[in-house]
């Protein structure tokens, strides 16, 4: 292997180097046994991802000024990367292990869908950041470290891992998490020092307990160190100015109010009708009994010989007699007709007259 | 993504500035043109910043009628400029014949007009030159206006710069205004029309995005003004709302964000001027804009400004130092030119916000 | 034995028969109880049992259900008797052969009369034929509902030019014109336009509540249109009533109510809407049969127990200039200028002249303009009507937003379209459509009918409601048969078809990468039909 620094300029006179180019010089040499670069960049992609060294084993270092967008991208575990300054989009996108440290602020979507490895900003980052990060539970948990505020839309759907966001020098920001952070998010911890508001409804926001605050101290400790900000521990250390946001657990979703409850709790009572009509709003079953039949039968006693057909033959058993004298029971009789039909006589009359309510 | 720039200076400044503004900026197919703006023009123009300077890119036959039109009108010529061709071969682009950018003196009988009567014979004839030169695609005309000048081109912008010698500063050629954007719209038929900027009665506008109300949009302006006019690209929509919210209907630039990305009812509803925002938002809905953009624009005083659609999806930043302003989409162009300025000082505008840059470079960060 | 007589209302002529079979049935009898249109009943058949030689032949009796051959009685195919009956044993199938149309006009001398919405499909849907193809894939980000924040809101009221609102500095405020029309927001889709009388109580009260719902518990402002039954008093003068458009038609019914209110009144209705028209029965006024005309009815409306015709325009309006005048200079000074006065008409071919006129009205008090198609439902209404009459409302409504582009003046006056949406299933469909090509929202009726339980379709199905007898309680004013709806469920049920609805509204609006409505944009819609590409002005695609 060669420890020997390989330094490369992108910019020659008016001629950038693209970054096809770059990235292809950069293979050229790790497969030549190199392992630490020093890179002058102009805005060339995905400087510092997806690389390895030749034995697999040795460590890989990127200092890098002035990336363009993707820095550290597909970054493998064993791989450290120093951005001297601000670097654009997608800082840590899909980072796998690698530990990126920024010296400025990010731009948009900073440590988007990592799972892994650790971001260190020691400025800001832009909207969406954080945003799809997840863990896989056989690798170790991504971290992303903000020192100052994040843009809005953060957090996304965040599914996993750990973000710290310091609200450090954020005094006059009213939200250090922008505004409609954290929608969808599933999975994961947010602590946050500092004012926040406008978060999804899909988090709730919790005290921090002794584990958080350890974690916070010793993971603040190398954070600090690494964005040479270690004088900052005692004042980002008073750990009621913190908070946590998680997923809200299942369990604590409400339901909605029925529209039945909101007709009794809230509508105007006895209805808007209430003044013409006296409905009770109960529901009569198909086929009712009683004054909810749209049928009734009546008996005529003038042909009755008492042959007892209709009494025999009821399906409700509805049918009563007493001294020839029949009768159809209002409670069970459901006005089917059958005692018309099956008459010999016709005593039976079924009407149907249609009645109002009153 | 289209990358664009705008730089604001005390200092006159050249147009290598944006060329480098944007050369680290480059994405997959921002090699297809190149095309900038200049405002509160130095150099050669500075004597002149009164009178209208044609910017025109023209076969000859083209030219000739451009100025015989203007000599019609009564214009007379007083100052020509051209820039130094360097035609190398190898140079990726796809030049007219001529380039033209030439000063006039206005008709005699404006000699006492109204500075509204000289805005409008200065639109109407740009209009007019239009109409005439697009008969049979004899020229291009970019802007017909005081102290503004304009170029754009087809073709890789390093090449671009390289053929008309933009690499090389000089003293000629420069601005304290400079809007930059190094890619034609590569989503239909290139155009020479269709590159940001895009510039109309002093306004100028450039964007990163896609306006998905451009229908809306441009079904609406088509009868608004006689200068809504060829819509070859989706932001010019964002130069007409401008210009029609602040010009036309002469409201203060703030409602030009509340016209194209109106607040959500529910905010509204708690503001102390939810009367003005709900009539603004059902007058004007056709203006409203959806779709990610980043915009910028200079107005007529000199001010620039930059807006973002609600969800700011397109990047942005500000960067500064005490005698430029510069925006741009990414902050590789401002390490690139403003190596030792603060960093903590960049702006990383939101989407509620309208950033402001007065003359005297103090900028103003306006929550909608 | 009754001989059969060739020129009688046969079996075979009913558009529905009813299949029995007699081995599942155990005459229970809830077959004949339930039936509102007592179209079926038990019966006594003999039958005869073959001589074994010895004896002569034997008769027996069994009871089997059977069907009435009536013009009153007959199967509407409403399919009760089937949900009850416990083996299968019953239930109604069309008749191919059905000739029961021209049976009745011979035989009654009348026009045939039927509600729910026409059963002539000749053209098919032109909304089918219209996909959302501007999909957002690179060129922009298509966004989703859970992430982003979509606003479906629409404006309802005049709507004047930027210029008009003369918003300028006084004393470092920026103020407007303080002569400015009423405006609202409101979600753009309406519900509604049925009228007290011609759906029950409990049907219309629970539309009223589903409304309330909407708006006080769900945060979606959607708005009912009262029909033209006129407005129980007890609602007028609830806080509930800003959510209602309150409907004059040419009958006036229940306006005494209203203005006898308006001094009690504690808030301002959402909008008043002057009916001109009806999509399914256009150029015809409101029926509504005397079996309808209820006590409350007739409290309400003011009229005794009789078949109520609202005549085919309003008395006094012969132009369009004496209905600005009259309707609208009226209705908006009734409540001082500030509630929306909104029109309906039926889709005509005459729309776009009436839409023009509104839009140079002077007065500014045209608030809204509702266009009804032809597949639109109805109470009552002569067949002839409703299969003959009418206009479809998709190129109508395109017509009129594309005459106000024209005039550089669309969103001036809110369009609202309806009629027959929700036919095929997506009613959220129909709507995003409409709205691409300009309706700035849209309203229906029929739809939460269904939604509430009414069986009836659009191939013949019931469409009962003028006979009073609706099975599901909605299109009556018996007793018995309104019981039968609950109230709750049909509430819940509106309630939650909306909620639904709300969501497949951003289901289209993400993946054309806009979260406020897509007014006017029908760069979003392709069609596979070139006469409909070239008619509406929309991409054609295959």
């Amino acid at each position: 292997m060669n420890n020997e620094t390989v330094k490369i300029q992108t910019l020659n006179n008016n001629n950038r180097m693209s970054t096809q180019e770059l990235l292809q010089l950069i293979t050229q040499k790790l497969e030549e046994g190199y392992t630490n670069f020093e890179i002058d960049g102009c805005g060339q992609h995905n400087i510092g991802g997806s690389s390895w060294s030749k034995d697999r084993k040795s460590e890989l270092l990127f200092k890098i000024k002035n990336p363009g967008q993707r820095a550290g991208a597909m970054a493998l575990k064993g791989t450290k990367i120093v951005i001297d300054g601000s670097a654009p989009a997608d800082v840590g996108w899909l980072n796998s292990g690698a530990t990126i440290i920024v010296k400025g602020d990010c731009g948009d979507t900073a440590a988007h869908c990592a799972a892994g490895g650790k971001i260190y900003v020691s400025g800001r980052v832009g909207t969406r950041s954080g945003a799809l990060m997840k863990h896989d539970p056989k690798f170790e948990v991504p971290e992303f470290w903000v020192l100052k505020n994040t843009g809005s839309f953060g957090f996304e759907f965040m599914g996993g891992g750990i973000a710290v966001v310091c609200g450090w020098d954020c005094e006059n920001i009213s939200s250090v998490l922008g505004s409609r952070s954290c929608v969808g998010m599933v999975g994961g911890t947010i602590y946050v020092r500092g004012n926040f508001n406008d978060i999804a409804s899909c988090v709730e926001v919790k005290p921090l307990d002794d584990n958080d605050i350890n974690f916070l101290k010793s993971g603040l400790v190398k954070f600090l160190n690494e964005i040479d900000k270690s004088e900052l521990f005692d004042k980002l250390t008073n750990f009621t100015e913190w908070k946590k946001i998680v997923p809200v657990s299942s369990g604590n979703k409400k339901e909605r109010m029925s529209v039945s409850e909101f007709r009794k709790n809230n509508w105007i009572e006895n209805g808007i009708f209430g003044d013409f009509i006296n409905d009770d709003f109960t529901v009569y079953p198909m086929p009712s009994t009683g004054a909810g039949r749209i049928h009734i039968p009546k008996w005529n006693k003038e042909n009755c010989i008492d042959c007892k057909i209709c009494f025999n033959n009821c399906p409700q058993n509805a049918i009563e007699y007493e001294n020839k004298i029949y009768h159809s029971a209002d409670d069970k009789c459901i006005g089917c007709g059958i005692c018309e039909a099956v008459c010999p006589k016709k005593c039976w009359e079924i009407i149907s007259d249609r009645k109002e309510i009153s | 993504m289209c990358r664009i720039g705008a730089i604001k200076s005390k200092k006159y400044l050249h147009p290598s500035i944006a060329l480098k503004l944007m050369r680290s900026q480059q994405k997959g197919h921002d090699n297809s043109g190149f095309a900038f703006v200049m405002q509160d023009l130095g150099g050669i123009f500075n004597a002149h910043k009164d009178l209208p300077t044609l910017s025109l890119a023209a076969t000859v036959e083209g030219t000739r009628r451009a100025e015989d039109i203007l000599h019609d009108l009564g214009f007379t010529r007083v100052l020509q400029w051209a820039p130094e061709i360097n035609h190398q071969k190898s140079l990726k682009i796809e030049p007219m014949p001529n380039y033209v950018f030439e000063t006039f003196q206005y008709p005699k009988s404006h000699k006492y007009a109204t500075q509204e009567e000289k805005e409008e014979l200065l639109i109407d004839t740009a209009l007019l030159l239009r109409k005439e030169l697009e008969k049979d695609n004899s020229g291009y005309v970019y802007s017909f206006w005081p102290d503004v000048l304009t170029l754009k081109e087809i073709g890789s912008p390093k090449d671009i710069g390289t053929y008309f010698g933009l690499w090389e500063e000089n003293e000629e050629l420069c601005a304290k205004v400079i809007t930059a954007q190094c890619r034609q719209n590569t989503n239909y038929d290139i155009v020479r029309y269709a590159a940001h900027p895009f510039f109309l009665d002093g306004y100028t506008i450039l964007a990163n995005g896609e306006n998905t109300f451009f229908e809306k949009n441009r079904d609406y302006q088509r009868s608004l003004y006689k200068g809504y006019i060829g819509f070859e690209s989706d932001s010019q929509c964002f130069l007409y709302t401008l210009h029609y919210i602040n010009k036309i209907l002469k409201w203060p630039i703030q409602y030009y964000k509340h016209t194209i990305t109106p607040l959500p009812f529910e905010e509204i509803e708690a503001r102390q001027d939810k009367d003005i925002l709900l009539r603004i938002k059902a007058s004007l809905s056709h203006l409203e804009i959806n779709g990610p953009n980043t915009i910028f624009g200079v107005l007529p005083n000199g001010e620039m400004l930059c807006v973002c659609d609600s969800k700011k999806l397109r990047p942005v930043v500000i960067g500064q130092d005490d005698d430029t302003v510069i925006m741009t989409s990414e902050v590789t162009g401002i390490n690139d030119i403003m190596p030792g300025r603060d960093i903590a000082k960049d702006i990383y505008p939101n989407e509620k916000e309208t950033i402001i840059v007065k003359n005297d470079l103090t900028v103003e960060r306006w929550k909608q | 034995m009754e001989a059969v007589n060739i020129t009688n209302l046969n079996l075979d002529d009913l558009p529905w028969i009813i299949e029995y079979d007699e081995s599942k049935c155990i005459q229970c009898g809830k077959c004949t109880a339930v039936c509102s249109f007592g179209a079926i009943k038990p019966d006594v058949e003999t039958r005869r049992e073959l001589s074994n030689g010895l004896k002569k032949p034997s008769f027996h009796k069994v009871l089997v259900i059977k069907q009435k051959v009536s013009y009153t009685h007959h199967c509407r195919g409403c399919g009760m008797c089937s949900r009850v009956c416990p083996n299968g044993a019953i239930k109604a199938v069309r008749n191919p052969n059905d000739r029961y149309s021209v049976r009745y006009r011979a035989a009654k001398a009348e026009s045939l009369k039927k509600g729910g919405r026409s059963n002539l499909n000749t053209e098919g849907r032109t909304l089918d034929k219209i996909k959302i193809g501007r999909i957002s894939q690179m060129t922009d980000p298509s966004l989703d509902a859970a992430r982003h924040k979509f606003e479906l809101r629409t404006p309802f009221g005049r709507i004047l030019s930027a210029e008009k609102l003369n918003l300028h500095l006084e004393n470092n405020n920026m103020e407007l014109s303080t002569k400015l029309p009423p405006n609202r927001w409101i979600y753009p889709i309406l519900m509604g336009d049925m009228s007290i009388g011609a759906v029950s109580w409990r049907m219309w009260e629970a539309m009223a509540i589903a409304t309330a719902y909407l708006n006080e518990v769900m945060g979606l402002p959607v708005r009912m249109c009262t029909g033209e039954g006129g407005i129980p008093i007890r609602l007028l003068k609830s806080k509930y009533v800003k959510y209602m458009i309150l409907q004059i038609a040419s009958g006036h019914f229940g306006w005494n109510r209203i203005i006898q209110s308006m001094p009690d009144m504690i808030e301002d209705p959402a909008g008043i809407l002057i009916k001109i028209g009806q999509g399914a029965k256009p150029g015809d006024g409101g029926l509504l049969m005397a079996s309808k005309v209820a006590k409350y009815v007739q409290e309400i409306r003011g009229v005794p127990k009789a078949d109520l015709l609202s005549p085919p325009t309003h008395q006094g309006l012969y132009s369009i200039e004496e209905s600005v005048q009259k309707m609208f200079l009226s209705m908006n000074a009734a409540f001082n200028f500030k509630v929306p006065v909104a029109i309906k008409v039926a889709a005509s071919v005459t729309s776009v002249s009436v839409y023009n006129n509104l839009l140079r009205d002077p007065y500014n008090i045209v608030g809204g303009f509702f266009i009804d198609g032809l597949a639109g439902g109805t109470g009552a209404a002569h067949e002839i009507s409703l299969d003959h009459t009418g206009h479809p409302i998709t190129s109508k409504l395109r017509d009129c937003y594309l005459a106000a582009v024209h005039q550089g003046r669309q969103g001036e006056i809110p369009l609202f379209a309806g009629g027959g949406l929700g036919q095929t299933g997506s009613f959220a469909a129909d709507a995003f459509k409409l709205i691409c090509l300009g309706a700035n929202g849209v309203f229906t009726g029929r739809l939460l009918l269904e939604i509430a339980g009414c069986v009836g379709n659009d191939t013949g199905k019931c469409n009962s409601c003028n006979t009073g007898l609706c099975p599901a309680g909605i299109a009556t004013q018996d007793l018995c048969l309104t019981k039968r709806l609950d109230i709750d469920s049909a509430a819940q049920n509106i309630v939650n078809y909306f909620i639904a609805t709300d969501m497949e509204l951003k289901k289209l609006m993400g993946p054309i990468g806009n979260s406020t409505l897509p007014i006017g944009r029908s760069d979003a819609l392709i069609t596979v039909d070139k006469h409909i590409s070239n008619r509406l002005d929309i991409q054609y695609a295959c």
